[in-house]
């Protein structure tokens, strides 16, 4: 009886979904208010409102379920909030600025702002010491390790009362010892005290990336360990069987010892999940190239799969910090349907980023917002339900929505109120385009060949568009489309990340028995992990990634390999995988050169059980589903005609709906532009074609 | 809207391509380049040209970059008249055709759509050597350009598709670490490729003539702004002026002047500066443009994009031929990206100053740098490099904020990357002693001024090279509103070596020998502040004293705050006030 459910939680800015999958694959969506203040209070208003809506008590679920799921924004928000704990630094004598330095670089775009702040210190200067030790780049000691530096640093800090404390050497992945002695002394002075070893956190090349790194780790680990713990002590009252797992920015789920050891692994968890819901829906398919998109009230996310691999990122800024540790590549913009449209100095119609967000909203919501917004356009075009957004319990007044068009929009520019609405969707249609060619183009990618998967409740007005302007003709949209990312929590694996600094060009035997046994390593370690975690080795999998570049290039390009015995003659093997993917990212390879290996990681994977896939009954024909007639606009002449709604929850298996059309869900409205063509497959998924290529896709995609 | 078949949707979408083109070329040529000086500091524009040659659009590259692309290529197109073909790709480094200087190599690629030519995808990036007696290509010696390395006008290194191989080897062959510089050759062109292909992609779906009419419009669009900017200005002639330091040369410190006058909407901006010497910080005209511009631009503070509509209203005399920011072949001018561009650039930026006081933010520290150069033991390979992280200054305060701390220098207003230490460890055989903030470094004023750095440098195994250049050593960055700096010693950038036990304070540009076990610290100014350094809150000079960022005697001399020790911070309020009233 106990492997009845299995709970997601996903904590987002403003709301948390919960996803109840049951073995007999009915799968619910659940929606409370997130709770900033008192994160588990979000969590115990959930459970309290399925009970409510389901008569199944938090007890009942939880000790029946074989497991919980938590993505939570409790990192992330103290990040954007800068209200983690009081962090000290202890670094190398005489770089103890490299967070404040930031390389000596402004971010793009706000070249000559004159108001343009500076990132803000999670550790400010005062708290950064430097203690007199040094390690060369072979990993040689130049200066033993100063004990009364470190001694003088943990006084300083208890004088001012610091609760965690990040400790970063030059070259510490050279040779951790110094750091480890360092964590010794830190342990003894300032007994129960949080530490984070830039060397044991991210074990990869590049001072300031890891030193800022283990600071913004060092920053979250307090009030993520309370969380997690608060968590772990609620579900265990409730009686749950197995241990909750958390979600990771990595798109894999950990246990709450390693992230609340590992915080800066749970920062960017919430659209992280989007890959591997992703790969599920494909999966009936057999499609493994897909780019997720998921727009929100405010921000649009993307993620793309390629191969049925993430892309991840490494090394990136995020909220304005460097963070090292490999994190599904989530491009973010500021377009959600809250998105103002203005005009700018120029005379240019712009689409965001600032939004209206919930409050005031946007015009149509009548609650006192007068900006114009992405809802508002699409009201206006006829899109969205003017009876409402969420089955009616947010009711939307089109008079408003074309006021604060033309008098913003239209007036100023001279054009209809009709011409408008079509400029500000073509607009942030473009501008997600734009941010779509970031995970795809400069991925080395040709979006074209990928399929778009709509996530998210506002995404589906504009998902045909989209697919429009990037050439694709194949479209995924899921009933869970609005909470498919806490559905994606529940359907991932323990994912865990093993690295290693190499810095050897590939070349001769010693260097490829080097790798083989550091890879070895690793991966043994990743499994020793998973088996206390009750993996066996049947259900562990291992992925491994080389940062390699051509000898003299500062910046490397990661490859995936899958994991084989590396000898002198597999060093090509490698190189020729490099040379391939340089070429795919930037045009050229040059074979004849050199190559070296900077940084090498393998990600180590437990297969969990996935829960049974939805089930939809056969309809009788999308006929049934029909609700009537709404005016619509589909091109630039901003010219209207009339065109068929139905309603999403009366259609069945097989049914399908031409463009062009409007499917209305419960928490999403699906808008088919003139050609594409939808059926609802057996598994309650969408499958969007676009008209001209039906016959040929008929075949592929409709399972038997 | 002046054009009635265009809509602004459209004109908008058209807009996001360029950007988006343009941030493709500038990815390729961060990811695949050779030289630090290119992939880790961001040492390269990009650009993109309509068929006239207009630039269309610039990337929010470095500043030395900003408007010298304008007349290379225009010098460039004009060079080969009708003899553009298909499949050509020119290669260009020489001031004499606007280039700024020699070590920026300019690579243009014209692109053709049904036949015929309607964009050049421009980039320009810093090798780390184009030949020449000294390594890196900055000879302080040098008397003539011909002293400093190779200077190629516009050359074609595809001809109709055909790759030169003769004529690269040629250039390659005049250049140390051939590899680094071929790889580098290699990334510019790749960013040329990706730029055209998102240009014919978007002729592709608008058709030729629509995109072309849009971006007539972006440009008649951005000339607008400009001319709306320059407007608010009262009408007027201000002047500014700026010293240029004498970094050692000899020829003593030299004043040039900037004398902006605004005329309704126009605005003409005229140089004076002195005779040109026989040393290399002599600006050939295009690279003055580039200070020029930059000074416009810390008044007129514009969000990108950029292009050349902005310049339409602005017209420009950098003065007779033949003097130092408007050199003649054939003066040397290696050092002229920093020095003297960034004193012409405080020079129009003061001139602004009058113009439009409440705009203008103080001037950012000046570049003084340097250069490395060697044998490395591990590979048995030489190796040159400019360093980056030797010339990270503080940037100037603004109306609103303090500057920036290690944001500089000036002539790269924040676009520069200084490269992990760890990665310019392993690249090259120097030990890395310090890279931090400097006290009182930053200039004194309501806002203080940013923070500059130090870099501190040993070699590993082996003798090293050591070249400098640049200078704000002894002349503080600059402030705005009436700021100004009471202890200037930690504000103004200098070489210390220490050996044998002893420092060497060194102000002159000089070439030194660095062995193991010497230490070679470059320290770089700060930037300037904004407002009376009296009027800076007691509470932010505290917090200012607690993070290092100013000594006891800095919090005294420069802010008037009387704080009684380091350790409990406390602030004689008495003689704080009485110290501040009588300043």
């Amino acid at each position: 009886m106990h492997h009845q459910y299995r709970l997601g939680i996903d904590a987002g800015g403003t709301f948390t979904d919960f996803i109840l999958a049951d073995r007999d694959g009915g799968v619910r969506i659940f929606k409370t208010l997130s709770t900033t203040q008192n994160p588990t209070q979000a969590i115990r208003n959930g459970l309290a409102l399925i009970e409510e809506e389901t008569g199944i008590s938090p007890t009942t679920l939880v000790s029946n379920a074989d497991l919980c799921i938590n993505g939570t924004t409790v990192a992330l928000n103290a990040l954007i909030t800068h209200t983690g704990a009081k962090t000290g630094l202890i670094a190398t004598s005489g770089h103890e600025d490299s967070i404040e330095i930031r390389l000596g670089h402004k971010e793009d775009g706000y070249r000559y702002d004159p108001d343009y702040p500076p990132a803000t210190m999670l550790v400010p200067r005062y708290l950064r010491c430097g203690v007199r030790e040094r390690v060369l780049s072979s990993g040689s000691v130049h200066t033993p390790l100063n004990e009364d530096d470190v001694r003088a640093a943990c006084r300083h800090f208890l004088a001012h009362d610091v609760k965690s404390v990040a400790i970063s050497f030059v070259w510490s992945v050279l040779h951790p010892a110094h750091e480890l002695r360092a964590a010794a002394i830190v342990r003894e002075i300032m007994p129960g005290v949080q530490i984070t070893i830039g060397s044991q956190l991210y074990p990869q090349v590049r001072e300031y990336t890891r030193t800022s790194t283990a600071v913004v780790n060092a920053y979250l680990a307090p009030i993520l360990g309370r969380y997690v713990a608060a968590v772990d002590a609620y579900f265990q009252d409730l009686g749950a069987r197995q241990p909750v797992r958390y979600f990771q920015s990595n798109g894999g789920l950990a246990l709450s010892a390693v992230v609340a050891e590992k915080p800066v692994y749970a920062i960017n968890s919430g659209p992280a999940s989007a890959p591997r819901a992703a790969l599920y829906l494909g999966e009936s398919y057999g499609l493994k190239d897909i780019i997720t998109v998921d727009m929100g009230g405010t921000s649009f996310d993307i993620t793309l799969t390629c191969g049925g691999e993430a892309n991840i990122a490494k090394d990136i800024d995020f909220l304005r910090y460097r963070i090292g540790v490999p994190m599904i590549q989530v491009e973010t913009l500021g377009a959600g349907g809250g998105s103002i449209g203005w005009i700018d100095a120029m005379g240019l119609l712009q689409m965001g980023p600032q939004s209206a967000g919930s409050v005031p909203g946007p015009a149509c919501y009548g609650k006192g917002g007068d900006k114009p917004t992405t809802t508002d356009a699409n009201l206006v075009l006829g899109y969205l339900n003017p009876g409402g957004l969420v089955g009616g319990r947010l009711p939307l007044d089109v008079e408003k929505a074309r006021a604060a068009i033309t008098t913003h929009l239209a007036a100023p520019l001279g054009i209809s109120v009709e011409k408008a609405a079509y400029g500000m969707f073509t607009i942030v249609n473009n501008n997600m385009v734009n941010a779509i060619r970031r995970v795809s183009v400069e991925r080395g990618y040709d979006p074209r060949d990928f399929v778009l998967n709509c996530a998210g409740g506002a995404t589906g007005a504009h998902i045909t568009a989209l697919a429009r302007e990037m050439g694709i003709n194949r479209i995924l949209v899921s009933k869970l489309a609005s909470g498919l990312c806490a559905f994606g929590q529940i359907i991932s694996d323990v994912r865990y990340n093993y690295m290693a600094p190499i810095a050897a060009r590939l070349e001769g035997a010693t260097t490829a028995k080097r790798l083989n046994d550091t890879f070895k390593q690793l991966e043994a370690q990743g499994h020793a992990d998973l088996a206390a975690d009750q993996f066996g080795p049947e259900r562990i999998s291992i992925r491994r990634s080389l940062d390699m570049r051509y000898v003299g290039q500062v910046h490397e390009c990661t490859v995936n390999v899958d994991p084989f015995d590396i000898d002198e003659a597999a060093l090509e093997r490698l190189k020729a995988a490099f040379h391939g993917r340089h070429k795919e990212l930037y045009t050229y390879a040059e074979p004849q050169s050199p190559v070296e290996v900077v940084n090498i990681e393998s990600a180590v994977s437990g297969a969990m059980d996935r829960p049974a896939r939805m089930t939809i009954a056969p309809g009788q024909g999308a006929h049934a589903a029909l609700l009537g007639t709404r005016q619509m606009i589909f091109d630039a002449s901003g010219v209207a005609q009339d065109t068929l709604v139905y309603e999403g929850a009366r259609l069945g298996a097989g049914d399908v709906v031409m463009g062009p059309a409007v499917i209305q869900e419960v928490t999403t409205t699906i808008v088919l532009e003139p050609g594409w063509v939808a059926e609802l497959d057996r598994h309650g998924v969408y499958v969007l074609i676009l008209g001209q290529h039906v016959a040929q896709h008929n075949k592929a995609l409709i399972p038997a | 809207m002046k054009r009635q078949n265009i809509d602004p949707i459209t004109l908008s979408v058209v807009r996001g391509v360029l950007e988006t083109a343009q941030r493709e070329m500038t990815l390729t040529l961060e990811q695949t380049a050779r030289s630090s000086v290119f992939n880790l500091a961001h040492d390269y524009s990009t650009a993109l040209f309509n068929h006239t040659p207009e630039m269309i659009l610039q990337g929010q590259d470095i500043p030395i970059h900003l408007g010298s692309l304008i007349p290379a290529m225009k010098a460039v197109a004009k060079f080969f008249g009708g003899d553009i073909h298909e499949g050509d790709l020119i290669l260009h480094n020489d001031p004499a055709y606007g280039g700024s200087h020699i070590i920026d190599t300019c690579m243009y690629y014209p692109v053709f759509y049904q036949g015929e030519l309607v964009f050049w995808t421009v980039c320009k990036g810093h090798l780390t050597d184009v030949g020449g007696p000294v390594p890196a290509g900055y000879n302080p010696n040098a008397t003539e350009i011909y002293a400093e390395g190779l200077r190629i006008p516009p050359v074609k290194l595809w001809d109709r598709g055909f790759p030169r191989r003769d004529v690269m080897n040629l250039l390659l062959t005049n250049m140390r670490a051939r590899r680094d510089q071929e790889g580098d050759f290699n990334a510019l062109i790749g960013a040329c490729q990706v730029g055209a292909r998102a240009l014919i992609g978007l002729m592709d779906k608008y058709g030729k003539l629509l995109v072309q009419d849009c971006i007539a419009e972006l440009l008649d669009m951005a000339e607008a702004h400009m001319r709306k900017l320059i407007a608010a200005v009262p009408d007027g002639t201000y002047t500014g002026t700026a010293i240029l330091e004498d970094a050692g040369h000899g020829f003593g410190d030299m004043e040039i002047s900037a004398t902006v006058t605004i005329r309704g909407d126009n605005c003409h901006i005229a140089i004076a500066s002195p005779p040109q010497v026989p040393y290399f910080i002599n600006s050939y005209e295009g690279n003055s443009h580039s200070g020029v511009y930059l000074g416009l631009m810390m008044f007129a503070q514009l969000p990108p994009p950029y292009n050349e509509g902005l310049y339409r209203c602005v017209s420009t005399d950098m003065g007779p031929p033949g003097t130092l920011c408007n050199a003649r072949s054939p003066a040397p001018h290696m050092n002229s990206t920093t020095t003297p561009m960034e004193t012409l650039t405080d020079a129009v930026r003061q001139a602004f100053e009058q113009a439009a006081p409440a705009k203008v933010s103080a001037s950012w520290g000046h570049a003084n740098g340097c250069n490395i150069a060697g044998w490395d033991k591990r590979h048995d390979e030489e190796y040159v490099t400019m360093v980056l992280a030797s010339i990270i200054s503080g940037a100037g305060a603004t109306a609103s904020q303090d500057g920036w701390h290690a944001c500089g220098p000036e002539c790269c207003f924040g676009a520069l990357n200084s490269g992990d230490i760890e990665i310019l460890e392993h690249s090259y055989p120097i030990i890395i002693h310090r890279y931090a903030l400097m006290e009182d470094s930053g200039g004194a004023g309501k806002y203080r001024g940013g923070s500059g750095t130090v870099w501190e440098v040993e070699p590993l195994d082996g003798p090293m090279t050591l070249v400098t250049f640049g200078e704000g050593r002894r002349i503080p960055a600059m402030g705005a509103a009436g700021a100004s700096s009471t202890l200037v010693a930690p504000k103004v950038g200098r070489l210390e070596i220490a050996r044998g036990g002893k420092t060497q304070v060194i102000t002159k540009n000089v070439v030194e020998k660095i062995l193991p076990g010497e230490r070679a610290a470059n320290r770089n100014p700060g930037g300037g502040g904004y407002g009376n350094p009296f009027e800076r809150p007691v509470a932010m000079v505290v917090e200012d004293v607690r993070n290092g960022l100013v000594s006891l005697d800095g919090a005294r001399l420069d802010y008037g705050v009387i704080i009684t020790d380091r350790t409990s911070l406390r602030v004689d309020e008495a003689a704080t006030a009485k110290l501040r009233a009588t300043a």
